[in-house]
């Protein structure tokens, strides 16, 4: 049925994955077969494997401007965000945390469970771009704050947070500072230095590499306790054979996003700028929401005023088209989204929240054909619509 | 996708989908939970309900729900549908999701609040 109704196929869902990269498949590939060595392993087998992965280890570094023995390899974003919060927190044993209200659910959640076991928690709020006031987190610290965790971009609205500011604010009170960087890590320059950042959290996927491969940066001298317990991986920090082919594919992706992220960066913006310019000029009611200008280069998140977001996604689906729902139905139930809501984004907006992230493959003809679709679907929805239900 | 194509073609292409003028009756469900809404207007003749037609505001599922049972009912005497199932609608559209199975709740109560409707100011 989809051969019918698909005459091509527009994938704008970067932000959630990516397809690997060409170039890193091909480096990956030996280390399924060809180098299978443990790399804890001393014999030459071993070695093999533990050479792909320190040259992997050294293209991060270089990335971020730091010391290879700050990387450590994880499982995916989601463990290096409960490895950073977790870890900075339980090494001092009580205390305050500080995070903001539009986190990934990673972080969120981790700090709650951390509330749970008796840790303090202050979530600062956003303004209507879903920006976080670095003040709110200086006013936000007490005499026991033991971590502070912000993200660089949201990934839902793509508003990215003045990180610079808060680091300097953590630095100044002497603070750790984790930043969930996934969203922005090969898209965006990032110096830890510069930004003040003690633990940086970083995956594969969303840059062209694997699922299931990601890092965290922690500066050394941190004070941290490893999560994972079990061998002595990962200089202690990270139990558990690593993922030898997806690191080799994470160092990879991350020297091609070095290489091409600039030029990316740019056309992407101008791609995304199309969208937008297509959009509101078509459709009535429609709006951009996250920040105008501090914004992630291939984010277009859209508010269909009375709409709702699940029949948008679905209605592109049917022509093709792969974007994601700002507001999540589960049987039955549906949730805004927690960023939305922060942002103050009054329900009848919200629930037609639609983000399309744009990519390495994606083309000014892709562009006009989501456009092109996007009108009729969403005139045909509101037609059907009794006006001012929500 | 995860929906049948007759539901697909019921989503993309809602059969008498829009306000009527002067229904002889109004029904309306709002699900719990979600939000999802479907209001239907019945024309009633000889206690039939000889034009149906709905507004809703829901997912994909919610929306070909309500075009289903606009078709389904036409023509039905109007004690039939105060006592129609969501299974029925739900068959027709040859099955949903179970996450999804609210879709033809919310046709259905709203459909049986507009026939029921219909019978209380007839008396």
């Amino acid at each position: 049925m989809e051969s019918k109704l698909m005459s091509r196929r527009v994938y704008l869902d970067h932000n959630a994955s990516t397809p690997v990269h060409p170039e890193v498949l091909a480096e990956m590939l030996p280390y399924f077969a060809e180098v299978y060595g443990n790399p804890s392993s001393i014999h030459a087998f071993g070695r093999e494997a533990r050479e792909g992965m320190d040259l992997a280890r050294e293209r991060v570094a270089s990335f971020l401007k730091v010391s290879s023995q700050e990387i450590v390899f994880t499982s995916g974003g989601t463990e290096s965000d409960n490895f950073a919060v977790k870890g900075l927190a339980w090494a001092r044993g009580k205390g305050h945390l500080i995070t903001s209200q539009v986190e990934h659910h990673a972080v969120i959640r981790a700090c709650r469970a951390l509330e749970a076991q008796g840790f303090d928690l202050t979530c600062v709020g956003v303004d209507e771009f879903g920006m976080v006031d670095p003040d709110a987190v200086r006013r936000a610290i007490r005499p026991d704050t033991v971590a502070i965790s912000i993200m660089h971009a949201n990934s839902e609205v793509g508003t990215i947070q003045p990180i610079e500011a808060i680091g300097r604010i953590a630095r100044e009170h002497g603070i750790p500072f984790h930043v969930d960087a996934v969203q922005t890590f090969g898209k965006l320059p990032l110096d830890v230095n510069a930004l003040g950042i003690d633990a940086l959290s970083f995956s594969a996927h969303k840059l062209y590499g694997p699922k299931g491969v990601a890092g965290l940066f922690i500066r050394k001298g941190s004070k941290m306790v490893a999560v994972q317990h079990g061998g002595e991986h990962e200089r202690r920090r990270r139990a558990g054979t690593e993922n030898v082919a997806g690191i080799v594919g994470l160092g990879k992706a991350v020297e091609i996003r070095a290489r091409d992220m600039h030029t990316e960066a740019e056309r992407v913006t101008a791609l995304r700028d199309r969208l937008w310019d297509g959009v509101r000029s078509r459709v009535p009611e429609v709006r951009l929401s996250g920040h105008p200008g501090h914004r992630l280069p291939g984010t277009a998140s859209f508010l269909f005023r009375h709409v709702e977001s699940e029949s948008v996604v679905l209605g592109l689906d049917l022509k093709g088209i792969g974007v994601s729902a700002g507001s999540a139905c589960t049987s039955g139930n549906v949730e805004p989204s927690h960023v939305l809501v922060a942002m103050g984004v009054p329900l009848e907006w919200a629930m037609g929240a639609v983000r399309c992230s744009l990519g390495r493959s994606t083309s000014a003809a892709d562009i006009d054909y989501v456009i092109e679709c996007v009108e009729p679907l969403v005139r045909k929805l509101r037609q059907a619509m009794p006006v001012g239900v929500v | 996708v995860r929906y049948s194509p007759t539901l697909v073609d019921h989503f993309l292409n809602p059969r008498n989908a829009g306000l009527m003028r002067e229904p002889d009756s109004v029904g309306e469900n709002e699900y719990e939970g979600c939000g999802d809404l479907t209001r239907f207007f019945l024309r009633v003749r000889d206690g039939r309900a000889v034009e149906i037609r709905f507004q809703t505001y829901g997912c994909g599922p919610t929306i070909a729900a309500a075009s289903m049972a606009s078709e389904l009912y036409r023509g039905r005497l109007v004690g039939d549908l105060c006592r129609l199932e969501a299974g029925e609608i739900e068959r027709a559209l040859e099955g949903l999701p179970d996450d999804r199975k609210h879709a033809a709740d919310i046709a259905a109560g709203a459909l049986r609040a507009a026939a029921f409707q219909y019978q209380a100011r007839r008396g």
